[in-house]
């Protein structure tokens, strides 16, 4: 290969990768609108009962959105939401935390976590609401559940796996345990957590529908799916759908955002 | 000279049974540099670390200054070999780290921070974080948060082991300088036998596991010293030949 060649190779090279992340939002937003093209020209063929095309979700998003419907759907989901991943984070962090501490704690709780972690959470919902009754409590405790393992897991895990060599130099230079677990332990583990709280959101916003599937009281998003679907209104089961999706982007974002912001250092060690 | 640190009889094996070494004997006088050096895995880390207190001895003893070590103590600093520093803490960070746990105040942090920056030459970096460091900085900032908390002993686990050539000859010559600003009894671990007699008042050449003490070298060459100068030094070649007789002879024995 010529020098020219190389240089021309060069600069070729950097304009790939300036124009690479645009081809690739062309190529999302492309498959985005084709499918939404399809829904729309094929709908008309199916049975309206089935499905119904894109511009009338659109207008039935409009109009559960203007009749106050949809707002107090998302209002009371995402206040039952906001608690349970509240619960299972600090349920997660300080299970977690004490299981890494202590090694006869993690023994007593090993079996209770492989248990309740294998097992599909769905089963436990009906037990949630016939103990705490059918109003939000069960919906937020079941979310919890939802959540709560990758969290403990990965708190634990993350704390187990810090670099030996950190904490001989936190051993070298007399730290007590506090401040081991400060300056060592917790942010050393952060990268771990952060993950494991990515893993809990989906699995929460499954536990918020599911429990609201079951759970008949209440008329949050979940709720509002099974309401329309006994109504025949597939256009409207749609709105919920599409707004649970938009919520776990929105959660997981916010989470990346969070992780870039307090763990700067996680994805930039070799 | 007064001797500071004592090690008498020392003994270690691992866990399988393994003898690290059996019955070590060494002494370090206040003030100088003594280098270790010996072939890979003959214990050289093992020793230092149980001198810096953090792994006990199976038998024997190690006196610092007539008390007998029997844990980490604050006049003793290590400078670790992968550098041991804290990702998620900036460099000023990193550096106070010592103090902190010394539950030292405020203003004294911010002082000695500042000091060591300086004298390590990080002015610039003091709010990056390792990522963002060479192999080389990195290092200095491993040696500034030891230096930091004005150690009596300073402990240096083969610390330029992972550098390139030209970085660790630069911080070689770093070293030897910031000793005449700061002399500091130094025991440092090396498998380099130029950077043992470069960097040594005396040379202690170890043998294979388990190890004992070879040959104790007095290096003489008059400080301030430079890499640059050893090296030209008369008796450079002649004491380096000796080293590696002494080594050569264990590998054949």
């Amino acid at each position: 290969m010529s020098t020219r060649e190389m240089v021309g190779g060069e600069a070729a090279g950097a304009r790939r990768r300036l124009r690479a992340p645009a081809r690739a939002w062309w190529l999302r937003l492309g498959s985005v609108l084709v499918v939404l093209i399809v829904w729309q020209l094929t709908a008309p063929l199916v049975n309206p009962l089935f499905l119904r095309p894109p511009s009338a979700v659109v207008s039935a998003f409009v109009e559960l959105s203007r009749d106050g419907t949809l707002p107090r759907a998302i209002l009371e989901s995402l206040r039952n939401f906001l608690l349970g991943f509240g619960i299972a984070l600090a349920a997660g962090l300080l299970l977690g935390i004490a299981a890494a501490r202590w090694r006869s704690f993690q023994h007593l709780t090993d079996p209770w976590v492989a248990a309740l972690y294998s097992l599909p959470s769905v089963a436990l919902v009906p037990f949630l609401s016939l103990w705490l009754g059918v109003g939000n409590a069960p919906k937020v405790a079941a979310i919890a559940l939802f959540a709560v393992f990758p969290i403990l897991i990965n708190t634990q895990q993350g704390v187990r796996l810090v670099d030996p060599e950190l904490l001989e130099v936190a051993r070298s230079f007399c730290s007590s345990e506090r401040r081991l677990w400060l300056h060592v332990l917790i942010p050393g583990a952060l990268p771990m957590i952060f993950a494991g709280v990515r893993l809990a959101i989906p699995r929460a916003l499954v536990g918020m529908i599911v429990a609201e599937f079951l759970i008949s009281f209440g008329n949050g998003l979940g709720s509002l799916i099974i309401v329309y679907q006994n109504v025949f209104r597939v256009d409207r089961m749609f709105v919920p759908v599409i707004v649970v999706a938009v919520m776990g982007v929105i959660f997981i974002g916010v989470v990346q955002w969070l992780e870039r912001r307090v763990a700067p250092w996680a994805h930039r060690e070799q | 000279m007064a001797e500071l640190i004592r090690v008498e009889g020392a003994a270690k094996r691992f866990a399988n049974g393994v003898e690290v070494f059996v019955h070590l004997d060494l002494t370090v006088i206040e003030g100088e540099c003594l280098c270790i050096v010996g072939p890979s895995g003959c214990g050289k880390t093992t020793l230092l670390r149980a001198i810096d207190g953090v792994l006990p001895l199976d038998a024997g003893r190690i006196t610092i200054g007539g008390e007998e070590v029997r844990g980490p103590r604050r006049d003793v600093a290590m400078v670790f070999q992968g550098f041991g520093l804290f990702p998620w803490k900036t460099v000023e960070q990193n550096i106070a780290y010592g103090l902190e746990m010394a539950g030292a105040p405020r203003s004294l942090i911010r002082e000695r921070v500042a000091r060591q920056v300086e004298l390590v030459g990080l002015r610039g970096f003091e709010r990056a974080l390792p990522y963002q460091l060479s192999g080389g900085m990195r290092q200095r900032v491993g040696l500034a948060r030891a230096l930091a908390v004005e150690p009596d002993v300073l402990l240096m686990d083969e610390p330029f082991g992972s550098l390139d050539a030209l970085t660790r000859e630069v911080l070689q010559d770093e070293l030897l300088r910031i000793w005449q600003v700061r002399p500091v009894t130094t025991v440092f671990i090396t498998h380099s036998i130029e950077e043992a007699i470069a960097l040594g008042d005396r040379v202690v050449v170890l043998g294979p596991r388990p190890a004992r003490v070879r040959t104790v070298l007095e290096v003489g060459i008059p400080r301030p010293r430079s890499v640059a100068s050893v090296i030209a030094h008369p008796s450079f070649v002649q004491l380096r030949d000796r080293c590696w007789s002494v080594l050569r002879d264990l590998e054949a024995a």
